[in-house]
């Protein structure tokens, strides 16, 4: 009886952890969301008006600030719109942790609730692997930060659109600046054996070589962690950071990698100028000074605009600001509007009305926190947005480099 | 040159954390028969409790107390509360299981080490911590310099600390009296038993030390490494479990040597051959010792019952 009492108590603690290791401490599980959006009634705006969108992101694991940066985001869009229209839309959460298996798990569980669209996921890999099934259950799904380019193009996601710019603009403006402003001999390139960071890889070398400068281009894993993580850093900064590549390109999406490589460079004596793209977009995380971080949303934290300032002070009810998850704000943003608009023409919010209602999407620059037009193009890409640019400057604080 | 000699110092910096981390499962693999899949976690815990005590005096850039106070007390209390993690985990998890088939504490170890990612994630949240080593102690040019190459104050610290408690461990086991009842429970239990020592107290405090180990060892990391986080104690301990294999699990020195074994094979694939396929490297040297030396470099031969 005893081991029997002992045995429950440790499968009873195994399941309570396991479930709420699962995703952040105040989510909506798809059991109490999918009871929320089953009285979905199309009686106008207001009250009535419910429905339930769910998230897709990294919540856990090595590349969390990532995912919680765009879960409060979303979450502050949801309660914004809410508040400010009266519907009643509720927002459920799935943690992914960047990987494709855990993803197509969690988007099978979505297709099995009653969300009529999704926000996310966060990773090119973890779209690859979902967008088929998202698009045979005819579901919108929005990312904020997956950017390979043939995530629209391939045919594979017809359901997936993305607020973000793709790789063929971020990863050329990137090079185009390593070249005209900072001027080296060779670079080193270290890719993290992710669809994210190859399909960036692939843009920039073309550019490096049409200047003529050198390209050492090397892979690391990033799923790795710890002593294994580290002994790979620090065995590239030995054997592979010669005087001559005085810039390294870090396309990687765990900016607390990028850190820890700053720091080994520094620890070894070397010196290179480390550019990170998107992924290593965090203030909190990636922090070595004189770095670049790039990125395909806006920093708002300085802006005067009052909706900007509205968000940045709304979003720390959630969590720290960064701007990594601004894009998410849009993505959530524009399912909100096209669910109200399901519903003010007298429909009730269902996967296909909210699909063809967010293609029509049309979102003034003064109306979102990206400051330019939101619509879509047929494959699912934003109409035309640039890229952003940053640099570390002393006490970790990025500033914007304008018009790079 | 400069890079040879830096890649030994990277290999060994791996080597000695891979090393104590093993020392846990050969410990516990000796007595019990058990592979503690949960100590790759514990050693996680033991990065945690590092990081919290460093918030408690102040956090990197705002110590309260000297650092090498800070740093010793961060190993104490890393080491009290893996301990005392360790005992309760085999106390309630493994204990009742002591019978059992094989198969049954193999999987309820898996399930520990879930337990314990989970709680830290769900305690602690997703976000990666960082020790920011660099703020208060000077890795850069501090340490011992040869020539270009800097062996910086945490390395050093590692390097020695490891070897003084391998050595202590080794006097532990084999110059007093808990030493020789850890042998001869590991050698038969019923005798053990039967010769009056307390098995299961014996078994606790085989724990005890090998997880207080692995404690120490996640301090060393985030000291190290900078950054922690709830998953980084999977790989850890599956290298060390390697490195147990590879140097005779259940022996000591061959989990020692095994550490380093693995350390430097990681290091100089890295660097030599590919970051990418260090792993196929490491685990395919696994799989030669195995077929070479099924029992590892180091094992006793085992005594046939006759």
């Amino acid at each position: 009886m005893k081991t029997r009492l002992t045995l429950g108590a440790v499968a009873l603690t195994a399941l309570i952890a396991a479930g709420c290791g699962s995703s952040s401490n105040n989510s909506s599980s798809h059991s109490s969301s999918a009871a929320a959006s089953a009285s979905s009634s199309g009686s106008g705006s207001g009250k009535s008006c419910k429905a339930t969108i769910a998230i897709e992101g990294p919540f856990t694991g090595p590349v969390a600030q990532v995912g919680l940066e765009q879960l409060h985001f979303a979450q502050l869009a949801v309660a914004n719109y809410n508040q400010a229209n009266g519907t009643n839309v509720t927002l459920a959460q799935d943690d992914t942790q960047l990987t494709p298996s855990l993803a197509t798990q969690k988007t099978q569980s979505i297709i099995a609730s009653n969300a009529v669209a999704a926000v996310g996921p966060a990773g090119s890999q973890e779209v690859e692997a979902v967008g088929p099934l998202f698009g045979r259950a005819g579901i919108a799904f929005i990312s904020g930060s997956a950017t390979l380019p043939a995530l629209t193009t391939d045919g594979h996601n017809p359901t997936f659109l993305r607020v973000v710019p793709n790789d063929d603009i971020q990863g050329p403006q990137d090079a185009n600046y390593v070249v005209n402003h900072l001027h080296p001999k060779a670079v080193l390139i270290i890719d993290d054996d992710e669809a994210y960071s190859q399909g960036l890889v692939k843009t920039m070398i073309p550019i490096f070589q049409k200047a003529g400068v050198k390209v050492n281009h090397q892979t690391i894993n990033g799923t790795d962690t710890g002593a294994t993580l580290a002994s790979a850093i620090n065995s590239l900064v030995t054997s592979q950071l010669t005087p001559d590549e005085t810039v390294t390109m870090l396309p990687w999406q765990a900016a607390a990698n990028a850190q820890q490589f700053g720091l080994e460079v520094q620890k070894q004596g070397k010196k290179t100028i480390l550019f990170g793209t998107d992924g290593t977009n965090s203030p909190s995380q990636f922090k070595i000074v004189g770095s670049y971080v790039s990125n395909f949303g806006p920093d708002i934290s300085q802006s005067s605009n009052p909706l900007d300032k509205q968000i940045v002070s709304g979003v720390a009810k959630y969590g720290p600001y960064g701007s990594f998850g601004v894009p998410t704000y849009a993505a959530a943003e524009v399912e909100m509007q096209a669910i109200s608009a399901v519903c003010k023409s007298g429909q009730t919010p269902s996967r296909s009305n909210v699909l063809a209602q967010i293609r029509k999407t049309n979102i003034s620059p003064s109306q979102n926190p990206l400051g330019v037009t939101i619509a879509f193009k047929s494959n699912g890409d934003i109409v035309g947005q640039p890229g952003y640019l940053f640099k570390i400057e002393s006490g970790g604080k990025y500033v914007a480099i304008p018009n790079h | 040159m400069h890079e040879f000699i830096q890649t030994i110092i990277n290999g060994l910096e791996t080597g000695f954390l891979y090393a104590l981390i093993a020392l846990g499962y050969s410990m516990v693999y000796g007595v019990l028969k058990l592979l503690n899949f949960a100590h790759g976690d514990v050693y996680m815990v033991g990065a945690y409790i590092g990081y919290y005590v460093l918030q408690a005096f102040g956090g990197p850039t705002a110590l309260s107390i000297p650092v090498p106070l800070l740093v010793f007390l961060m190993f104490v209390a890393a080491a009290l509360g893996c301990g005392l993690l360790g005992v309760g985990i085999e106390r309630f998890a493994y204990r009742p299981l002591r019978d059992a088939p094989r198969i049954a504490p193999l999987i309820t170890a898996l399930g520990v080490s879930f337990i314990l990612e989970n709680s830290v994630l769900l305690l602690f949240g997703g976000f990666t911590k960082s020790y920011s080593t660099n703020s208060f102690i000077n890795v850069d040019t501090g340490g011992i310099n040869i020539g270009s190459i800097n062996i910086d104050p945490v390395q050093i610290t590692i390097f020695v600390g490891s070897i003084l408690m391998m050595y202590g461990l080794m006097q532990i086991v084999d110059r007093t009296t808990l030493g020789k009842s850890m042998r001869a429970v590991a050698s038969d239990r019923e005798a053990a038993e039967m010769l009056g020592i307390n098995v299961d107290r014996i078994i606790s405090y085989t724990f005890f030390i090998g997880s207080a180990m692995a404690g120490v060892a996640g301090v060393m990391s985030g000291l190290a490494f900078n950054q922690i986080s709830a998953t980084v104690g999977f790989l850890a301990g599956l290298k060390a479990f390697t490195a147990a294999v590879v140097g005779g699990i259940g022996s000591i020195p061959g989990a020692m040597i095994g550490g380093l074994f693995i350390g430097l094979c990681e290091a100089f694939a890295a660097t030599y051959v590919s970051t990418k396929f260090s792993d196929l490297i490491v685990f395919g040297i696994l799989i030669v010792v195995m077929l070479a030396r099924p029992t590892g470099l180091f094992a006793q031969p085992a005594l046939q019952k006759v």
